[in-house]
């Protein structure tokens, strides 16, 4: 046991975390502290002004790590998506305290701003004295508790994309209406380029160990008009459906199937399919 | 409104606003040992031995050999041991305690601690449980004649859940050393002399006391457990000579502390010319793995088994069976709901099956002044349920809500709405407080003319310490700031009885009523005066023998009609509470605020209790649901302001008119839930609570196919 | 080890135990503020709640390292304010407190609700609170009393 540090700055938090790799880097700490670890030696990194804010750069936004849910959802950048899944995080004290980077840090599929970014494409950006790596999300997620983070690295930032898609479609179903975790989640996004379907996103959280997103389903329906993929829409639907492996939790997989399905057509639907 | 009803600020307020008050975890550790217990991690089987860890400097076991007294926790029955000797019987049975100074410390020993247990195959299923703790059975005119002569026979089984008190204080208990030699033991709980008995037993002497601390929350969870939670810390301050203090984590309480009883209850209906003519009825309670309360929630379930209506001929046998699981106990309702949801329910469906609209059906049913109850008494007062159910359905518009929405729906989103009436016996059940309680309550005038208020019944955040001190006051006709009521102390304080079964305010609170009265003919300035009553049984009651289960089981009921209106999620399943209305009569409030506060709180836990409080254990008998984020309760979120009002019908035995009152409000909730779920489903039958999203997606996938 | 400064219901304060340490043991067994309840250690129940830099938080959730140089206040230090007042009127009159084990929590949650929106609508007060488990009261005397004391405490907030 080293204990815990308060860096001053990045700079030494990369230092600090490449002396000591098992400094547990400490964001929020709402999940941190529920483990209650035994002795556990922190890195705090809550303070840290560089690693906070969000930011406008050439289409893209960018969120630093140690951001709170409630500072982001002040915030006039970010996208209008991602604040219906950050409002209905727990509940005030804990969106006052949640973070980004703590969202993702855990590896957890039940993580409610990662599933906006799987659906985004967002980048994670990991810094370590070595140097910095920009990780798409689903690469950046390995499994179950299980991310792509070297023992020398810190989560520095989050990246999305700032688009406006003509349709999208968020749902949370949980077994409350606060203090709710995640049972399934879901983000669909639809964006046209003409009267073409540019592009179209799917992903589902909290129904398997990892967020799950199929890019080379969605491609089925890339290209096309509304109206042909309306003809192509049940071969759609069939493809989650036949691939979906989904886990057992506070609800059953037969559940999380039907419902999964479900709100999939209703997003179909919705969005002129 | 009566005067007397008029709310006033509650003489508890400050003190918990501020913050100031003392709960049993926030006296300083200093000096205090603290005290964790060795639990069972097996469901069944022979103890054989424990192997401690080495003990440091300071730090000590607690078994059964530590026991000065007999290793038993009176409850009702004695059965439960303060630590398992011979077998364990349950996940979470405590065999040891640990004490020492540091929590840390402490902590480890408890997990290095090792139980030596020969396992044995646990009963889970009370289907498959041939230890049967308690069998009852009544009838009521002939049930054979009427099920041969029936027309059609209905026959319907039911089941209900578990249902955690979720208590924000969790339990815990002190217990002291004094310098006279005697222990004083203080902590959470409802019934200081409950604990105070179960301790006796214990120490095997009377050199202790018991005091009630603040108690944050106890809805019957409070009523028997503490008792041996107490029990433990008695013993293990009498071997350590030193402050010992045992408060529970929240996984801890919710995992190994009682709660209401899991029930399959089966119904048979006769219906002859229209109407009801008999039930049939079998109750199956899970009692877990030791008897605790059981018996008395089970008679309180069969005697309401036949609900509101007027039924001429009844059969009615229940059984409270063992399982190895964590033993069952009181809830607020205590039986009661576990009945009201099949009756009120499988008289919706009877209604449905022979096209009438449910309320329609009922009405014609509903009993009403001089009519037999279930056990061959009467109802001797007004049944105002006629004039509450118009009140209701006047508030929630449920007329036509419930007719707009049984037309076809479409959409995602589809509504019902439901209503369900339902009575709770004021008091205790049968002759418990003519044979068994007989309360007793004094007050103490000192010589400045302050009044003291010496009662046993606790303050649990239902409004004791202020409407008892309000009554003498309101009597004497001296401000209520003259009137006071400490927390009560079994050194000082006569034995009014328990803090349950709705029976405080109108029982204890008539003597404070009486009380007052005999203290203001002797009132002399300037003297200390003490003036004891004790209670006396209405003349008016038909005695109640429990053998047969034949007379008053209770001389009163508090009545209650709700309506819940619901909007169901086709795609998830998801059920949003839209409203709730709800008429009570409890007889005259004796503050409005404090009963409204009863009333709105009770209506939430029944609607909690029938919709996502859901607790189950897995196939070794271990809980599942042992945290907040697994056992949900209601948030301020999952409703908007629930919509109630008092009707009343004056109790002439009670002060002012007033009746039992703390249960009445959830008892009723579950089938009026249930009823608004099954039209917003299409009129699917629903046949248990808790009703779940995942059991309405069921539903709606059985529909699409 | 290092030691943090924070200051604590008006005072500064320092801290030079475990970083790791919990805020609500800190607060409850070394500064003795015992109204700071726990109810769940879990972040589940809001009992614990305080205010960190204006904010509600749940202080089972906060090790003492993320608070260097921020600013805790508890009900011991809200009570002293005429914010405090206005709600503790509030509270009295709709007899808003029962078991009183949720209660500073969910004083400190109406607070901060009311310094971000000083006049709530029956909704925003709920999901000001949702963070708040009562069991005792079904939220409707909190809801209402919040409600009552925005109107009565107006400009305060």
């Amino acid at each position: 046991m080293v204990g815990s540090f308060i860096p001053k700055n990045k700079k030494e938090a990369l230092d600090l975390k490449a002396k000591y790799t098992e400094l547990i880097p400490y964001s929020g700490g709402t999940d941190l502290m529920v483990e209650n670890r035994k002795n556990p030696s922190y890195l705090f990194l809550g303070k840290l002004n560089e690693l906070k804010g969000i930011k406008k750069t050439d289409g893209k936004i960018e969120i630093g790590a140690e951001t709170t849910f409630t500072e982001a959802l002040e915030s006039p950048i970010i996208p209008q998506m991602m604040k219906d899944a950050l409002i209905l995080i727990a509940a005030p004290a804990i969106r006052n305290t949640g973070t980004f980077a703590g969202n993702i840090g855990n590896g957890s599929a039940k993580a409610d701003s990662a599933l906006i970014e799987y659906g985004l494409d967002a980048v994670i950006t990991v810094e370590s004295v070595r140097g910095e790596r920009n990780i798409p999300i689903e690469d950046f997620y390995l499994g179950r508790k299980h991310i792509d983070l070297n023992e020398d690295e810190i989560i520095t930032k989050i990246t999305i994309p700032d688009i406006h898609p003509d349709f999208y479609s968020y749902e949370k179903v949980g077994g409350r209406k606060a203090l709710a975790i995640s049972r399934i989640a879901f983000l669909g996004i639809l964006e046209m380029e003409s009267d073409k379907i540019k592009s179209i996103s799917v992903s589902f959280g909290a129904v398997s160990e990892k967020i799950i997103r199929y890019k080379d389903v969605e491609k089925m329906l890339i290209g096309l008009t509304k109206e042909e993929a309306k003809a192509k829409k049940d071969e759609f639907v069939k493809a989650y459906e036949d691939r979906m492996q989904l886990t057992e939790g506070r609800v059953s997989a037969d559940y999380r199937k039907k419902v999964t399905i479900k709100l999939l057509k209703e997003f179909l639907k919705n969005g002129g399919i | 409104m009566k005067d007397i009803s008029k709310s006033v600020v509650r003489k508890d307020h400050e003190e918990k606003i501020t913050g100031s008050c003392k709960y049993v975890a926030d006296y300083d550790s200093k000096g205090v040992l603290i005290g964790k217990l060795v639990r069972s991690k097996k469901a069944h089987g022979k103890l054989i031995g424990i192997n401690f860890p080495k003990m440091p400097n300071g730090y000590m076991s607690v078994t059964y050999e530590d026991v000065p007294g007999i290793n038993e926790v009176h409850i009702v029955k004695d059965d439960t041991p303060v630590f398992a000797k011979d077998s364990v019987e349950y996940i979470g049975e405590p065999v040891a305690m640990i004490i020492g100074p540091d929590e840390k410390i402490v902590n480890e020993l408890v997990k290095e601690t090792e139980l030596i247990i020969d396992e044995l195959e646990p009963v889970l299923d009370i289907l498959k449980s041939d230890t049967v703790f308690f069998d009852y059975e009544y009838t009521k005119g002939d049930h054979v004649k009427a099920f041969k002569e029936a027309d059609k026979v209905y026959e319907e089984t039911f089941s209900t859940g578990y249902q955690e008190q979720a208590y924000l204080e969790t339990q815990g208990m002190m217990a002291e050393p004094e310098e006279d030699g005697k222990i004083l033991v203080h902590g959470s709980m409802q019934c200081v002399y409950y604990v105070h008995n179960a301790v006796k037993k214990v120490l095997g002497s009377d050199d202790f006391h018991i005091r009630q601390d603040p108690t944050g929350g106890g809805f019957g969870g409070k009523e028997a457990w503490p008792s041996i939670v107490a029990s433990e810390v008695a013993v293990a301050a009498y071997k350590a000579k030193k402050p010992v203090r045992l408060v529970f984590d929240r996984r801890e309480d919710l995992e190994f502390t009682s709660k209401r009883h899991p029930s399959i209850t089966h119904y048979r209906v006769a219906v002859k010319n229209g109407r009801v003519t008999a039930m049939d009825i079998d109750v199956k309670f899970n009692a877990g793995a030791y008897t605790t309360l059981s018996a008395v929630v089970l008679q309180r379930g069969l005697i309401c088994a036949d609900g509101v209506y007027n039924i001429p001929n009844l059969i009615v046998k229940g059984k409270a069976l063992k399982t190895n699981t964590v033993p069952n106990g009181a809830y607020r309702g205590f039986g009661a709901p576990q009945t009201f949801f099949p009756v009120e329910t499988i008289m919706s469906h009877i209604a449905q099956d022979m096209g009438k609209e449910p309320l329609e059906f009922k009405r014609e049913h509903l009993v009403k002044q001089g009519d037999m109850t279930s056990t061959s008494g009467m109802y001797h007062f007004p049944v105002p349920l006629e004039d509450m159910i118009e009140e209701v359905a006047k508030a929630s518009g449920f007329y036509e809500k419930r007719k707009k929405y049984s037309e076809k729906q479409s959409g995602r989103y589809r509504r019902g709405i439901g209503i369900s009436m339902h009575f709770h016996g004021a008091g205790f059940t049968g002759a418990g407080e003519r044979d068994l309680i007989k309360a007793v309550a004094k007050l103490k005038k000192h010589k400045d003319g302050t009044v003291e208020v010496l009662a046993a019944n606790g303050e649990i955040g239902q409004g004791l310490r202020t409407t008892f001190p309000k009554i003498v006051a309101h009597e004497l006709g001296i401000p209520l700031d003259r009137v006071y009521y400490n927390w009560p102390d079994t050194g000082k304080v006569p034995d009014s009885g328990p803090t349950v079964a709705s029976r405080s305010l109108m029982v204890v609170g008539e003597l404070m009523r009486r009380l007052a009265i005999k203290l203001k003919e002797i009132w002399k300035d300037g003297e200390e005066q003490i003036v004891e009553e004790r209670f006396r049984e209405p003349s008016f009651v038909i005695p109640f023998n429990l053998d047969i289960f034949q007379g008053d089981a209770y001389p009163t009921y508090a009545w209650g009609v709700q309506a819940v209106e619901i909007e169901l999620d086709t795609l998830t399943g998801l059920m949003k509470n839209l409203g709730t209305w709800a008429s009570f009569d409890v007889g005259t409030p004796a503050d409005y605020n404090i009963v409204m506060g009863q009333m709105e709180g009770g209506l939430l836990q029944g609607l909690g209790y029938s919709s996502m409080e859901k607790m189950d254990y897995d196939k070794n008998g271990r809980i599942r649901n042992n945290n907040f984020s697994d056992y949900l309760i209601p948030t301020s979120m999952d409703v908007p302001n629930m919509n109630v009002q008092l009707h009343v019908e004056e109790y002439p035995d009670g002060p002012y008119g007033a009746k039992g009152a703390g249960e009445l409000p959830l008892v009723g909730v579950p089938a009026a839930y249930v009823e608004a779920v099954s039209q917003a489903l299409g009129g699917v039958r629903i046949n248990h609570i808790p009703f779940t999203q995942e059991d309405a997606m069921k539903e709606i996938a059985k529909k699409d196919e | 080890m290092e030691k943090i400064k924070f200051k604590l219901n008006g005072k500064d304060e320092i801290f030079e135990g475990d970083l790791s340490s919990r805020l609500l043991d800190v607060l409850r067994d070394d500064f003795r503020l015992t109204g700071v309840k726990c109810g769940c250690k879990e972040g589940e129940c809001g009992a614990c709640a305080v205010l960190i830099d204006k904010k509600l938080v749940n202080s089972c959730m906060v090790a003492m390292g993320a608070i260097d140089g921020s600013e805790i206040i508890s009900i011991e230090g809200f009570k002293e304010t005429e914010r405090f007042k206005v709600l503790d009127r509030a509270f009295a009159e709709l007899s808003a407190v029962q078991c009183g084990f949720c209660t500073p929590g969910m004083v400190l949650a109406a607070e901060a609700l009311l310094s971000e929106n000083p006049h709530p609508t029956e909704e925003e007060v709920r999901i000001g609170i949702s963070g708040n488990l009562c069991r005792c009261t079904g939220y409707n005397a909190i809801v209402n009393a919040i409600l009552k004391a925005s109107k009565e405490g107006n400009g305060l907030w």
